[in-house]
């Protein structure tokens, strides 16, 4: 396989894997996936691969045996999607390496186990096994980002190009000019998908009015918060459709330097990012003289070290350039002055995933998706004792309740609905009666919560408040990079007054020095993560204030969580 | 490779042969930003980055060992001295302190004084808290043994059996290493 020399090339090897991944589908062999990604390795999937590899050796069934990336459903993993000739795909769930022989005995007897699967790919309900789009986990869901995710291996550019991949770059590349692509994006109102919310398309805009040469476009997909994981299950599901993403970013800036900043502890979501940019490089859709059209595009992969405070712009910047990632006071933006000291566009992972939707559906159909300004989808994450763990895409807008009760399924059993902590570790909890907010950037913040990046952390009555907003500042105590003094002294200063309330020790004047001293950490701190480093304490503080007086006055614990040493004197 | 102790010789050969393959910037600014990359394989291979290996990143790169040790000593991944025969990484994300990882965390600090980051007295382990999230909610508490083996659904009792277990392993292991 060489470089492709124009366009016509691309279309006829696009035809070629076309053809190839439709006889995979139709052929007279029974076609196997197994779900292979970091959550899925840690729950066996490595085993049930091979597992499968081994009986499939003897060749008494014939099959082909895929690796595909996650779906999001983190809760079902192990999963395997078997097809046999002539029948729709059915996923199974919790297949692991013990259940394998079972399974594969069922199906060659014609049995389809229906009480281990968790759907049929097909529009309705098959041989009694429900469709897979009405599992509740799904049937809310919208999904652009994941489209693809479950289906396609993540390290074949074919099975991404045979399912409408690099079309979108096409697009841009031949029947575009850049400013088009910027007007595309602009109309799409698409939204940062990183938590700030900035529009893309005004960003890109900037990027590109700023005279200045060389640019750069970076893609972060650093994700140190401490409850989001959505980044790394993208890249490690459909690593070419952030990169296609990219590709365009580049040509709307007009430059060869493209980026993508990955967390060190990544490593599978970084291995399969390494190996797309090395598939695009050998197909020539990165390189110099891209298909013939004269633009060229280089990515380079850079990680980082384990630092929460590298997901900052500026600090991702200068942890890019082999410096200590700290932040920079702004202005200059790093649209004007960014890497290198050159205009810089800097977007989330998830932003430029949903870049190929826009280009090839066009601006108007994204903004018709979501809210009105809230366009589009959202990968979120919901942690905590819920019963469908994973990843959902939703249309932004969907009331809060809904997300967590029907499309993550509630909490299990036994467990007694306390609050949900959003943002990350940015913003404060709502309560059970504010739950019907609609998720989407701009109604959270009246209520001291935010989007952010999609994580939520629900957690029950076995939850201690003070105790949990004391983690959540300890977090940002520990990440504080140490440049400005509000948030390194603020920070601990904060840690101190939680721990003495989880003791036993607190003072009511403690609640007014908490407030206090949050209000210099937020108006005095240097970058954007200083300045909502106290939010969780303060949502904490004012939705579950009962709470922190009881831990003050009573020397009570409801929760049972902390320590309460007290009684005996603080001098000890 | 073992980990090196403190003190030994370190064998710089396989992390020279890494950078001269896969570490070839173009420019200063490109070999500015290898650092990182050249530390992540110096201490993939030694297990953390030693004095030597710093002096020779430094020196292939062109930058000096001030601005190595900048990087080392900020970013929490990197180890300055060498690790426990088995490194363990201890999920320190929401998902897992809601399931109780923060009674975990306490117990390695009364236990073994360990906050953050440290090694067991008898160098059987080094703990690290890993402030972030490790990806694997559904089974939290999480942690993760030598990058490659996954322990979930943690308690007090699992993990004080998971320590002793590698505690005892070393122990054998150091009684094998004395008779030979």
């Amino acid at each position: 396989m060489g470089r492709l020399s124009d366009r016509a090339a691309f279309e006829q090897y696009a035809a070629q894997a076309e053809q190839r991944w439709e006889t995979l589908w139709s052929g007279d062999r029974w076609v196997i996936s197994v779900g292979i990604s970091e959550c899925s390795i840690a729950k066996g999937a490595l085993e049930t691969y091979r597992h499968l590899e081994l009986l499939l050796s003897d060749g008494h069934i014939p099959a082909v045996l895929r690796r595909v990336g996650c779906a999001g459903w983190c809760f079902a993993e192990p999963f395997v999607e078997i097809k046999l000739p002539g029948q729709p795909p059915i996923v199974y769930g919790w297949v692991t390496t013990d259940r394998v022989p079972d399974l594969l005995d069922a199906l060659r007897r014609g049995e389809l186990r229906p009480e281990w699967a968790l759907g049929v790919r097909a529009g309705e309900s098959w041989q009694g096994i429900p469709a897979l789009r009405d599992h509740p986990f799904l049937r809310s869901q919208r999904r652009l980002l994941l489209e693809q995710a479950g289906i396609i291996d993540p390290e074949s550019i074919d099975d991404y190009i045979a399912t409408g991949g690099y079309r979108a770059f096409l697009k841009a590349l031949f029947e575009m000019t850049p400013e088009e692509v910027v007007n595309e994006v602009k109309t799409s109102n698409l939204r940062g998908r990183g938590g700030a919310g900035f529009p893309t398309g005004i960003k890109w805009e900037s990027g590109r009015r700023t005279p200045a040469w060389p640019k750069y476009v970076v893609v972060n997909s650093h994700e140190g918060e401490p409850n989001v994981f959505k980044d790394r299950r993208l890249l490690e599901t459909n690593p070419h459709l952030v990169l296609e993403g990219l590709l365009i970013g580049c040509y709307a800036l007009e430059t060869p330097h493209g980026y993508n900043y990955i967390g060190g502890e990544h490593a599978l979501a970084l291995r399969r990012f390494q190996k797309a940019v090395e598939q695009a490089y050998e197909l020539g859709l990165l390189g110099d003289n891209i298909l013939g059209s004269g633009f060229s595009c280089h990515v380079r992969v850079r990680t980082g070290g384990g630092a929460y405070i590298c997901g900052e712009g500026s600090a991702l910047m200068y942890a890019i350039m082999g410096q200590r990632g700290q932040p920079r006071t702004k202005p200059p933006r790093s649209v004007e002055e960014g890497l290198w000291k050159r205009p810089t566009v800097l977007n989330n992972t998830e932003t430029f995933a949903s870049i190929p939707a826009i280009i090839r559906n066009g601006g108007s159909w994204y903004a018709a998706l979501g809210t009105k300004e809230s366009t589009g989808t959202k990968l979120v994450t919901m942690q905590g004792p819920v019963r469908y763990l994973g990843v959902a895409e939703i249309e932004l807008g969907m009331p809060m309740r809904q997300l967590i009760f029907e499309v993550f399924g509630g909490l299990r059993d036994g467990y007694r609905f306390k609050g949900v902590q959003t943002g990350g570790v940015s913003a404060g909890p709502l309560r059970e009666e504010e739950l019907d907010v609609p998720v989407d950037f701009d109604a959270l913040t009246p209520l001291g919560a935010m989007l952010g990046s999609g994580g939520f952390v629900v957690f029950d009555d076995t939850v201690c408040a003070v105790d949990f907003a004391r983690y959540l500042v300890a977090f940002s105590r520990y990440e504080s990079c140490g440049k400005c003094t509000p948030c390194r002294l603020g920070t601990p200063a904060l840690v101190e007054i939680l721990d003495r309330i989880r003791h036993g020790f607190g003072r009511p004047e403690d609640l007014d020095v908490i407030q206090y001293a949050s209000k210099h950490i937020i108006d005095l701190s240097l970058c954007g993560l200083g300045q909502v480093a106290p939010m969780p304490l303060l949502g904490m503080l004012e939705r579950f204030r009962e709470e922190f007086i009881e831990h003050i006055t009573e020397r009570r614990c409801r929760a049972g969580v902390c320590p309460m040493t007290a009684a005996a004197p603080i001098a000890s | 490779m073992e980990p090196t102790k403190s003190g030994q010789r370190v064998d710089l050969e396989p992390l020279r042969r890494v950078l001269e393959e896969r570490f070839r910037p173009r420019d200063y600014r490109e070999a500015q930003e290898l650092v990182v990359g050249a530390c992540q394989e110096a201490q993939r291979l030694f297990g953390w980055v030693p004095p030597e290996a710093a002096q020779l990143i430094a020196e292939h790169l062109g930058v000096t060992t001030n601005r190595i040790y900048g990087l080392l000593t900020f970013y929490a991944d990197f180890r300055t001295e060498p690790p426990g025969r088995h490194f363990l990484w201890i999920c320190h994300g929401a998902a897992c302190y809601v399931a109780g990882a923060g009674r975990l965390v306490e117990f390695l600090q009364e236990r073994y004084g360990i906050t953050g980051q440290g090694t067991t007295p008898d160098g059987a382990l080094t703990v690290h808290v890993f402030n972030g999230c490790l990806g694997v909610c559904d089974l939290a508490p999480f942690a993760q043994l030598d990058h490659h083996e996954y322990v979930g659904r943690l308690n007090l009792e699992r993990l004080q059996a998971l320590i002793a277990e590698l505690q005892g392993e070393a122990q054998t292991e150091a009684a094998d290493g004395s008779t030979e």
